[in-house]
C-alpha cells in the first residue's frame, strides 16, 4: 500500500494506492507559508486506518515538496560564508555570482595536480575575520556556516580539506562544507550547489523532523521519502536538501509514466492553476537535463529532469484591453505578452497570475477555464456563468454570440500556442544536446513525432487543439486530477555512480558523492576497473536499500595517457546507474 | 547581446593511432578546463551541437581521388559539419562570432586529396568558406592562419582565387613541416597577392608574433575588405609545443584573437595537450566572448629563450619590403599538348607529399588567364605510389562566360580518357564525377 503527496503551487494532492490501483484521493489548498500543515492536511484527507487500509500496510510515505525551491526563490536561506580558491584562469566576476564570496590563494591544475599551496598568512587573516563575524552572528542566534570550494577540487580535495581543517580548529563551532562533495566538473555550479545545500540544511531538517514526528503520531511507521529533482525517490534522512528542488513538475511526469507502457515515448503536459509543466519521456525514460538545475539566480549541478514550465494554466486570468476589467489587485503585474485583435479595438491576452477560481466555478474573473467551458470542451463549471465571463471581456454593444465564441476561441488559441512553443523549445533542447563522440553524432535518433499526454484540471479541454497544433495525437492521462500525487507515490529510486580514474596520478573519484581515493590497480586496467566500479557502486546501492541487480552499466571511456610517445597511464570514465522511472499502475484502478 | 557560438567536438572515440599526437586525449584537458571554469555558463556563450557534413559540400571544394569511398571520412565529416553549424549560425545572426573547437584539423588538406596529410583529410575552413559563398552569397573572405605550420592546404585550395585572401603566419618552412610558405608564394595569374606568407624564425614570442600581425597581416586584411574573417587557430606556436619552436603564451593567443577579431575561429593544430591546449583554448574563447583573459596562466613556466625586440621587428619589416617587391614569373602551357580550350594557360608543376601515409603526388595545375574572373583551373594529378591518375576541372565562383565554357570543354575533352574526372562547377553549385568514362552519382548512397 503506497501513499503519495504532492505539494503544488495551488493545491496539494494525496493518493492512496493499493495493489497498483488508486483507492483514495484527496485535495487540499496549499498554504505556501505553512507547508508542513499542508502536507499533514493532505495526509489526513485520506482515510487511512479504515479496515481496508490498515496503517501497518503503508510501505512508505513519499512527499514531493517545493520547500527548498521556495526557500531559494524567496531568499529564506541561512547565512553561509563562501570561501573560494579559484587559482588562475577566467576572472571570477565574469560570472554572476548571486552571493558574496571571499578569495584565497592556492591552485590546482585540470588533473588536480598542485600548482600553488595555501598561504598560511592569508589563512590566519581569514580565520580572524570569520571569528569576528560569527561572534556577531551567534549573538543574533545564527549558526556559523561556511563553504570552502576550490577550482579542480573535485579532482583533488587536498587544499579544501587543509583549509577546512584549519578553520574548524580555529573556530570550533563552525560547520564547513566542501565544494568537492558535489563532484561534477564546474567550479561555479559546484560552489553554489554546496552553498545552497548548507543554506537550506536547517530548514529542510526541521521540516523533515517535524513531519516525521507528526506522521509517527498518526500511527504510521513507514519511512518518509522525498522526491528529488532527477525523479528519484529517496529516504528523507539520506537526501541532501538541495537535491529536492523542483519536485512539482517532476511528479506529474512520473505520474503519467506510472500509467504508460514501459517503452513508450511521449510528451507530458500538466496543466496547473497558473503554470503548465512540460516534460519528455523517451522509450520509457524521462529526459534528464544535461546541465544541473537552475533555481532563481543560482546555477547548480543538481541532476534534474529536463522539464519546462510556462506561465499559463486553468486559472489564468483573461485580460481584455477594451472590455470591462474586474481586476482590482495586482494591476501593475499585468503581463500582456501576446495580443490578438478580435475587432479593431479589443485585445485579448492571458495574465501570468490567478485571482481565485474560474468565473464559472464561482470566481470573479474570466479565466481560461471559462473559455474552455463556453466552447463545450470541458464539462465542469456553470455554462451560463462561462458565457457571462466571455461577455465581460467585450463592450456591452458587442456581446453577440459569434463574438463571444470568437473571444473564447482566441483564448484557446493563445493557451495552446504558449504551450506548443514551450514543447518545441524542449524538443529543440533535446535535439541539440552536445555530443562528444563520433558514434553519437552518426546515430542521432531525432525523427520522432511524439504523442502528447495531458494531465491536470482543464487539460482535457485543450487536447484536441494542442494535438492539431503539434500535428500529433493528444489525450488525457488517467487520474489526471491527481497525477502528481500518483507520481510521488510510484516514483522509483534513482542512483548514479560515476567513476573517474587517472591511473598515472593513481587517483580515483566518484562524481556524485565527491569521494576520492588512491588507485592501487594497474596502469592500464580493463576488466579490473569495471569490477572496481561495480563493487563500489553495489556497496553504496546496498547502503541505500536498492536492488543492485537493477543497476545499469554504461560503456566505459578509456583515454591512453601519453607522454613523449610513451603510454604512462590511462584516464578511465565509467558509470553505473539506475535511471528515473515509476512503478506501474494497474489500468483498472478507480478513484474512490 | 553579442553572442559567441561554440561547437566543442573532441572526438573522444577517434585517433590516428594510440600514441599519435592526434589522439583521443587531445582535447580531454581542454574540456576539463573550459567546463570547470564555467565558460559554458557565461550568458553570451551559446553551445551548438555537432553535425555531419554532406559529401556535396566537401566535393565543391576538394577532389577526393580516386573516389570518396576510398577515404575514411567519419571524423573529418563531423569536424567539417561543426564548422558549417557555426557558419550558418553566424549568417543567421544568432551569434556575432564563434569558435569551432573540434578535431581532427584540416589546414594541410588541399585541392586534391589522395590521403591524410599533416593529420588532415578534409579542410574545415576551405569547405566552410565555399559553403558560405554558395548559400549566402559572400563575395570576399579572408583567412588568417595562426598555426605554427604553414597552412599549405588552405593556400593550395585558394591559390588561384582572387576573392579569398589567405594569410599564413608560421615558423619558417626551412625549419619545420611542411617546408613551404615562403614569401614568393603569392598566388596565381589572376590572384597574385591574394596569398600572403609570413615565415618567422624559430623562437619568436608574443611580441614578435603580434608585431607581424599588426604591421603586415591586419593591414592586408583591411585593404582586402572581406565580408568575413576566419582564423585558422592552431595552437602550436605555444612555448610548450613538442613539434615546433615558437614561444607564444596563452595570453598572447588571447591578444592575437583580439587583434584578428575573427568572425569564426577554427581549431587547427596544437599538440602540447597538457602544457598548452587547456590554457590557449580558454584564452581564445574568452577573447572571442569579450571576457578578460589576463588571468589565464599556464602552470608550466617558459624555459626557452624568446626572440624579440628590435632585431625581430627589423627582420619582419625587411621581409615585408621584400614581399612587396616580388614579381610573378609564369610559364605558359602548350595548348595542343594539353588539348586546352582557347586562352592563355599558365602551368605549374607540383610535387606533394602526404606524410601520414607516405603518398607522393605529382600534379600539373593549368590556370586560364582571365581579367574578368578567377579563371577556370584544370588539374592533372597522379598518385605515384599506386599509379592512379585523375583530373579535376574547376569553374570558379563568378566565372565569366568564356571561362565557364572552357570548363565544360575540358570536362568533355577528358571525361572519356581520364580514369576519374571531377567537375567542380562552383558557379552553378553542381558537382559531376566520371569514372572510366561513365558519369557516376556519388550522392545516391550517401543521402
Ligand atoms: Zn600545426
Ligand atoms: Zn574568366
Amino acid at each position: 500500500m503506497k501513499i503519495g503527496i504532492d505539494v503544488g503551487g495551488t493545491y496539494t494532492d494525496a493518493v492512496l494506492i493499493d495493489s497498483g490501483q488508486v483507492r483514495q484521493t484527496g485535495k487540499v489548498p496549499t498554504k505556501q507559508d505553512r507547508l508542513l500543515d499542508t502536507v499533514l492536511e493532505a495526509l489526513d484527507s485520506l482515510d487511512i486506518g479504515a479496515k481496508a487500509f490498515p496503517r501497518e500496510k503503508v510501505e512508505n510515505i513519499p512527499v514531493s515538496t517545493t520547500l527548498v525551491t521556495n526557500a531559494i526563490l524567496q531568499n529564506r536561506l541561512s547565512a553561509v560564508e563562501l570561501i573560494l580558491l579559484p587559482g588562475s584562469g577566467m576572472k571570477l566576476d565574469s560570472l554572476a555570482w548571486p552571493v558574496p564570496y571571499r578569495v584565497l590563494g592556492g591552485e590546482l591544475d585540470y588533473r588536480g595536480r598542485r600548482v600553488a599551496d595555501l598561504d598560511s598568512h592569508e589563512m590566519q587573516q581569514l580565520a580572524e575575520i570569520l571569528k569576528e563575524k560569527f561572534l556577531q552572528a551567534k549573538q543574533q542566534g545564527e549558526k556559523a556556516l561556511a563553504v570552502v570550494s576550490g577550482k579542480f577540487a573535485h579532482r583533488n580535495y587536498i587544499l579544501e580539506q587543509q583549509l577546512a581543517a584549519y578553520l574548524r580548529k580555529e573556530i570550533p563551532d563552525l560547520t564547513v562544507a566542501l565544494g568537492s562533495e558535489w563532484g561534477q566538473t564546474n567550479f561555479f555550479r559546484r560552489s553554489l550547489t554546496a552553498y545552497l545545500n548548507l543554506a537550506t540544511r536547517d530548514l529542510f531538517s526541521d521540516f523533515r523532523d517535524k513531519l516525521t514526528k507528526a506522521v509517527r503520531a498518526r500511527g504510521l511507521n513507514a519511512p518518509i521519502k522525498i522526491l528529488k529533482a532527477d525523479g528519484g525517490m529517496q529516504q528523507a534522512e539520506n537526501i541532501r536538501p538541495v537535491e529536492s528542488v523542483y519536485s512539482g513538475p517532476v511528479a506529474s511526469l512520473l505520474g503519467v509514466l506510472a500509467q504508460s507502457q514501459p517503452e513508450e515515448s511521449y510528451i507530458v503536459v500538466d496543466v496547473g492553476g497558473t503554470t503548465t509543466d512540460i516534460g519528455l519521456v523517451l522509450s520509457g525514460r524521462p529526459l534528464l537535463s544535461s546541465k544541473g538545475a537552475h533555481i532563481g539566480n543560482f546555477l547548480t549541478n543538481v541532476p534534474s529532469l529536463a522539464v519546462r514550465s510556462v506561465a499559463v494554466g486553468g486559472d489564468s486570468v483573461i485580460l481584455s484591453a477594451a472590455g470591462k476589467q474586474t481586476t482590482s489587485e495586482g494591476e501593475e503585474n499585468i503581463n500582456i505578452e501576446e495580443n490578438i485583435n478580435i475587432e479593431e479595438n479589443i485585445n485579448i491576452s492571458l495574465a501570468d497570475y490567478r485571482l481565485g477560481p474560474a468565473y464559472c466555478l464561482g470566481g470573479n474573473n474570466p479565466t481560461t477555464t471559462d473559455a474552455l467551458r463556453y466552447l463545450g470542451l470541458i464539462d465542469f463549471g456553470d455554462y451560463i456563468r462561462a458565457e457571462e465571463a466571455m461577455a465581460l471581456l467585450l463592450p456591452e454593444d458587442m456581446r453577440e454570440i459569434p463574438r463571444l465564441r470568437n473571444v473564447a476561441q482566441k483564448v484557446l488559441n493563445l493557451m495552446v500556442e504558449k504551450i506548443a512553443l514551450t514543447i518545441e523549445a524542449l524538443i529543440k533542447q533535446w535535439k541539440e544536446e552536445p555530443a562528444y563522440k563520433i558514434w553519437q553524432v552518426l546515430n542521432p535518433q531525432h525523427d520522432y513525432i511524439f504523442p502528447i499526454k495531458l494531465s491536470g484540471g482543464g487539460a482535457g479541454g485543450i487536447a484536441e487543439a494542442l494535438g492539431q497544433r503539434m500535428n500529433t495525437t493528444a489525450g488525457l492521462a488517467k487520474h489526471s486530477m491527481v497525477v502528481n500525487a500518483i507520481g510521488a507515490a510510484m516514483a522509483r529510486p534513482t542512483f548514479s555512480w560515476t567513476l573517474n580514474l587517472d591511473t598515472n596520478l593513481r587517483r580515483y573519484r566518484i562524481e556524485e558523492t565527491g569521494e576520492q581515493g588512491e588507485w592501487r590497480g594497474s596502469l592500464r586496467p580493463h576488466r579490473e576497473v569495471e569490477q572496481f566500479l561495480k563493487d563500489l557502486a553495489s556497496k553504496q546501492a546496498k547502503k541505500m536499500g536498492l536492488d543492485e541487480s537493477q543497476l545499469e552499466t554504461e560503456p566505459f571511456d578509456y583515454f591512453p595517457l601519453i607522454e613523449g610517445y610513451l603510454t604512462v597511464g590511462q584516464i578511465v570514465r565509467g558509470r553505473v546507474h539506475l535511471p528515473p522511472g515509476a512503478f506501474q499502475l494497474q489500468n483498472s484502478g478507480l478513484p474512490a | 547581446m553579442k553572442k559567441t557560438g561554440i561547437v566543442f567536438f573532441p572526438a573522444f572515440d577517434w585517433s590516428l593511432g594510440e600514441t599519435h599526437p592526434e589522439r583521443e586525449e587531445r582535447l580531454l584537458y581542454t574540456q576539463e578546463q573550459i567546463f570547470e571554469e564555467g565558460v559554458m555558463d557565461l550568458p553570451q556563450i551559446k553551445q551548438y551541437s555537432p553535425a555531419v557534413a554532406d559529401l556535396r559540400d566537401v566535393l565543391r571544394t576538394q577532389a577526393l581521388f580516386p573516389n570518396p569511398d576510398r577515404h575514411d571520412l567519419d571524423a573529418h565529416l563531423i569536424a567539417v559539419g561543426c564548422s558549417l553549424v557555426l557558419g550558418k549560425a553566424l549568417m543567421a545572426k544568432e551569434i556575432t562570432n564563434g569558435f569551432v573547437l573540434v578535431r581532427p584539423p584540416g589546414h594541410h588538406s588541399g585541392t586534391v586529396v589522395w590521403g591524410n596529410r599533416g593529420f588532415c583529410t578534409l579542410n574545415n575552413e576551405a569547405i566552410l568558406v565555399n559553403y558560405l559563398r554558395t548559400y549566402y552569397g559572400l563575395k570576399k573572405i579572408a583567412i588568417v592562419d595562426t598555426d605554427v605550420h604553414h597552412g599549405d592546404g588552405t593556400q593550395d585550395i585558394f591559390y588561384y582565387d582572387p576573392n579569398v585572401l589567405c594569410i599564413s603566419i608560421h615558423q619558417d618552412g626551412r625549419t619545420l613541416y611542411p617546408g613551404t610558405g615562403f614569401c614568393e608564394e603569392k598566388g596565381g595569374p589572376n590572384s597574385w597577392g591574394s596569398i600572403v606568407n609570413i615565415p618567422l624564425p624559430p623562437g619568436i614570442g608574443d611580441e614578435g608574433f603580434l608585431y607581424a600581425l599588426e604591421k603586415w597581416a591586419m593591414p592586408a586584411v583591411r585593404e582586402f575588405k572581406p565580408d568575413i574573417i576566419i582564423n585558422s587557430a592552431g595552437q602550436d606556436n605555444h612555448f610548450t609545443d613538442p613539434l615546433a619552436s615558437m614561444n607564444v603564451t596563452a595570453r598572447g593567443y588571447g591578444k592575437i584573437t583580439e587583434m584578428i577579431s575573427p568572425d569564426l575561429a577554427v581549431l587547427e593544430g596544437g599538440y602540447s595537450i597538457q602544457g598548452a591546449l587547456p590554457y590557449v583554448n580558454l584564452a581564445i574563447l574568452l577573447a572571442l566572448a569579450g571576457e578578460d583573459y589576463s588571468g589565464v596562466i599556464e602552470s608550466q613556466k617558459m624555459k626557452r629563450r624568446v626572440l624579440g625586440g628590435e632585431e625581430v621587428r627589423a627582420y619582419i619589416d625587411k621581409l615585408h619590403e621584400y614581399y612587396k617587391q616580388i614579381e610573378p614569373r609564369w610559364r605558359y602551357a602548350q595548348r595542343q599538348e594539353w588539348r586546352l580550350p582557347a586562352g592563355n594557360w599558365v602551368i605549374r608543376e607540383r610535387d606533394i607529399y602526404y606524410d601520414t601515409e607516405g603518398i607522393r603526388e605529382q600534379r600539373y595545375d593549368l590556370i586560364r588567364e582571365c581579367r574578368q574572373c578567377g579563371g577556370t583551373v584544370f588539374i592533372s594529378t597522379s598518385n605515384l605510389n599506386t599509379g592512379e591518375k585523375a583530373v579535376l576541372v574547376k569553374i570558379p565562383f563568378e566565372a565569366c562566360p568564356a571561362c565557364e565554357q572552357a570548363g565544360y570543354d575540358l570536362a568533355e575533352q577528358y571525361k572519356k580518357s581520364a580514369p576519374t574526372l571531377l567537375l567542380q562547377n562552383q558557379l552553378h553549385n553542381r558537382i559531376s564525377f566520371w569514372e572510366n568514362g561513365k558519369e557516376v552519382n556519388l550522392f545516391a548512397t550517401h543521402n
